[in-house]
């Protein structure tokens, strides 16, 4: 072997590394100190663009509205998967179609989903206000309701998630010795305390993964208020990833969307880091 | 020897590009609905029939989300047509201000042509801060109050031409619970709830134009930082009048579009829009559907026209055009009195020239399409959008506050405004600290 094989063989990556992860990371944080709309030149603003960021309210309310989605998704995707996963791992009939039909909206495209969601929350043709039309309970604007959007947001992306979970559980449940309960069983535990002194104890690791990749893919929520709500009502359902999108591709503020997303990923990763400090210890 | 044969097939085929550079056919990128591409289609034909040696091809525009975004993105993949058609005008200064469209007025017999053909309210909106004309004003589409004549004539002090008052009775005694089950299901009208920054331009511009007489949302002052010019009693008034008849019902809050068209449905008896609905209507409406068009409503106290949104679309030729005053002498073919009639009579749309109602020249289309006359009355009286680089940036900003304001009633007319000025005037500061 040549001496210079090896760099040759990971050349392919590190060209990759290269072109699509460091240079628009570099790239980015460049941009960050100037001003771009893509066909002027760019123009040297030093921290104007972090000055600014400071002071947009929008953007503030955009991660506050991020936030506040997470603290629904997160523990509503935790609980409902948690339940299905702990029925899925009894024996019942039809397990393995459960399965599947729990994992079938992780694999359907998301603006699929999103789609189907917006004609079944729709305020005059919704199936889910027919239903309480028929049982004369007042119509839900699901969608356009500021006080109500974000959370028919975060219900929708739960259920579209949820089966990847149920899974990632299903494994933890599965993984946890049968003695232990024998053992619960013959002290006299209840089903309750079986769950919270083994169970939960036990699966602590999957929690942990759980809460970080449903955290991770919940800060880049775009996909759902985009399609459905474009960020209304009142910018209720603007995400952090939206706004950033919008100043981009919209104003085509490059240099202040670059700021604006390194802020954002400085922000994930801080909450990350708490996570992984507090939250692995606590469950 | 081999070095200079090399170096002499090199200048030869150097020699040989800049003649197929200098021979390339000028392109023409047009909109892509069937009565433009056969606009183009028309007028590239009858051109390469003219000159056979000035070549030059339409295409569509490419396929994408929006014309902007194709445009943007061969702007700075340096892949532009020479000319582009549908340029929406508040877009153009952008792009002069990056340089790269070709000033028009440095061609030869752009001004003395555009003189002839608009008034100079128009030439003095299509002009650019820096005093050049980078766009042919071409074709608009005038935004107007299009009403169920046989509902809406029916009810007392409510007919046209509509003052608020006026409007807003037809609303109180139009809207209904048609089925007893505690819901609206009929309204006086719909029109755009979404916060976009473009559904603003069919509903609160047109109306703050009709009671403004056509006043500005920017002032330009030269050598002075630009100012917010809408604070002021106007756009209140304009804020007030949609947020009561959203208030008080009139108009649906929710999301019609899945369903039939609603005015067709008649479940809204009016709505606000343009000449392009006229086909429509013609081709979907039931027997017996019947239907007028008139200006924007107006405050009580309006004296004057009514002004409206032309919603202008415009050409341009950029600056990777090898030979401008060509693309400008075929330009010429489409906005001459021929050109203008042919786009009437493919498309629909109206050309923004002087006089198109009154001119005998048009006058045997506007008699074979009398639905289209009021249009083309109103084109008279009709504003694009102010000359500025972040004039989207304004409409989103106006956008925020007609949400919170006229939809969710969270504001009042008065305090929205002030805070959507006050917004655009640190928009306008930070552009001006960027310059």
């Amino acid at each position: 072997m040549k001496k210079w094989t090896p760099y040759l063989l990971v050349s392919p990556y590190i060209l990759h590394f290269a072109v699509f992860v460091a240079f628009p990371v570099v790239f980015s944080v460049v941009l960050t100190f100037h001003s771009w709309n893509i066909i002027s030149p760019m123009q040297y603003i030093g921290l104007a663009n972090y000055e600014h960021l400071f002071k947009d309210r929008l953007f503030w309310q955009a991660v506050w509205n991020t936030v506040r989605f997470l603290l629904v998704h997160i523990p509503l995707q935790i609980f409902v998967a948690l339940i299905l996963a702990e029925l899925l791992n009894r024996t019942v009939r039809g397990a393995s179609f459960f399965r599947a039909a729990f994992f079938l909206p992780v694999i359907v495209s998301g603006v699929v989903v999103t789609i189907l969601w917006q004609q079944l929350l729709s305020y005059n043709s919704g199936i889910l206000n027919r239903l309480l039309t028929a049982m004369s309970v007042p119509r839900v604007a699901w969608l356009d309701d500021p006080a109500v959007a974000m959370y028919s947001i975060a219900v929708m992306a739960t259920w579209k998630n949820v089966g990847l979970y149920v899974i990632l559980f299903l494994v933890g449940l599965q993984s946890v010795p049968m003695q232990y309960y024998e053992a619960a069983d013959l002290e006299g535990a209840t089903n309750w305390q079986k769950f919270r002194f083994i169970t939960l104890p036990m699966i602590n690791p999957t929690i942990f993964t759980v809460v970080v990749l449903s955290t991770i893919s919940g800060f880049s929520l775009f996909v759902e208020p985009y399609i459905m709500t474009q960020g209304g009502p009142m910018n209720t359902t603007l995400s952090a990833v939206m706004y950033i999108y919008r100043q981009a591709f919209q104003f085509y503020h490059m240099g202040y969307s670059a700021t604006l997303g390194f802020c954002f990923a400085l922000i994930i990763l801080f909450v990350v880091v708490i996570q992984r400090r507090y939250v692995e210890q606590e469950v | 020897m081999p070095k200079l044969s090399i170096l002499l097939c090199l200048l030869g085929l150097t020699a040989c590009n800049h003649e197929q550079a200098t021979n390339r056919s000028l392109t023409f990128w047009c909109s892509n609905n069937a009565g433009e591409i056969a606009f183009a289609k028309n007028f590239t034909d009858q051109w390469q029939k003219q000159r056979p040696d000035k070549p030059l091809h339409y295409q569509p525009i490419p396929e994408g989300q929006s014309s902007e975004e194709i445009i943007l993105a061969s702007v700075v993949g340096k892949t532009t047509p020479d000319i582009y058609a549908n340029m929406w005008q508040g877009s153009v200064e952008m792009y002069a201000k990056a340089n790269v469209l070709i000033p028009l007025d440095t061609l030869t017999g752009f001004r003395e042509f555009i003189m002839a053909r608009c008034d100079s309210a128009v030439i003095r909106e299509i002009t650019s801060s820096d005093g050049h004309i980078y766009q042919v004003p071409w074709k608009v589409n005038p935004i107007m109050l299009v009403s169920n004549t046989l509902a809406m004539n029916d009810l007392n002090n409510a007919q046209p031409p509509y003052t608020y008052t006026k409007y807003l009775n037809a609303g109180r005694q139009f809207t209904q619970d048609k089925n007893g089950d505690g819901y609206v299901d009929q309204w006086l009208g719909y029109t755009e709830v979404k916060a976009i920054w473009y559904e603003r331009l069919f509903n609160f511009y047109p109306l703050y134009l009709a009671a403004s007489n056509g006043a500005p949302l920017i002032v330009n002052n030269r050598g002075r930082p630009s100012r917010a010019a809408f604070n002021n009693q106007y756009a209140v008034e304009v804020f007030r009048f949609l947020q009561t008849l959203y208030k008080d019902g009139y108009f649906a809050k929710e999301r019609l579009s899945a369903t039939r068209d609603p005015f067709l449905a008649k479940r809204i008896a009016s709505q606000f829009t343009g000449p392009w609905t006229v086909g429509f209507l013609e081709k979907f409406k039931d027997p017996g559907f019947e239907y007028g068009t008139y200006a924007m409503p107006v405050p009580d106290n309006h004296r004057g026209p009514a002004y409206t949104y032309g919603d202008p679309k415009n050409i341009v030729i950029f600056n990777t055009c090898r030979d401008p005053q060509a693309a400008w002498e075929f330009v010429k073919t489409l906005v001459d009195k021929p050109g203008d009639l042919q786009l009437m009579e493919l498309t629909g749309q109206f050309p923004r020239r002087k006089n198109v109602d009154t001119d005998p020249y048009f006058a045997s289309f506007l008699t074979k399409n009398p639905r289209l006359l009021p249009f083309a009355k109103q084109a008279r009286y009709i504003k694009g959008v102010d000359n500025s680089e972040v004039i989207v940036e304004v409409f989103d900003i106006i956008s925020q506050e007609y949400e919170a304001c006229v939809i969710f009633n969270k504001k009042t007319p008065e305090a929205a405004i002030a805070d959507a000025a006050k917004a655009v005037d640190v928009l306008l500061m930070s552009e001006r600290v960027k310059e």
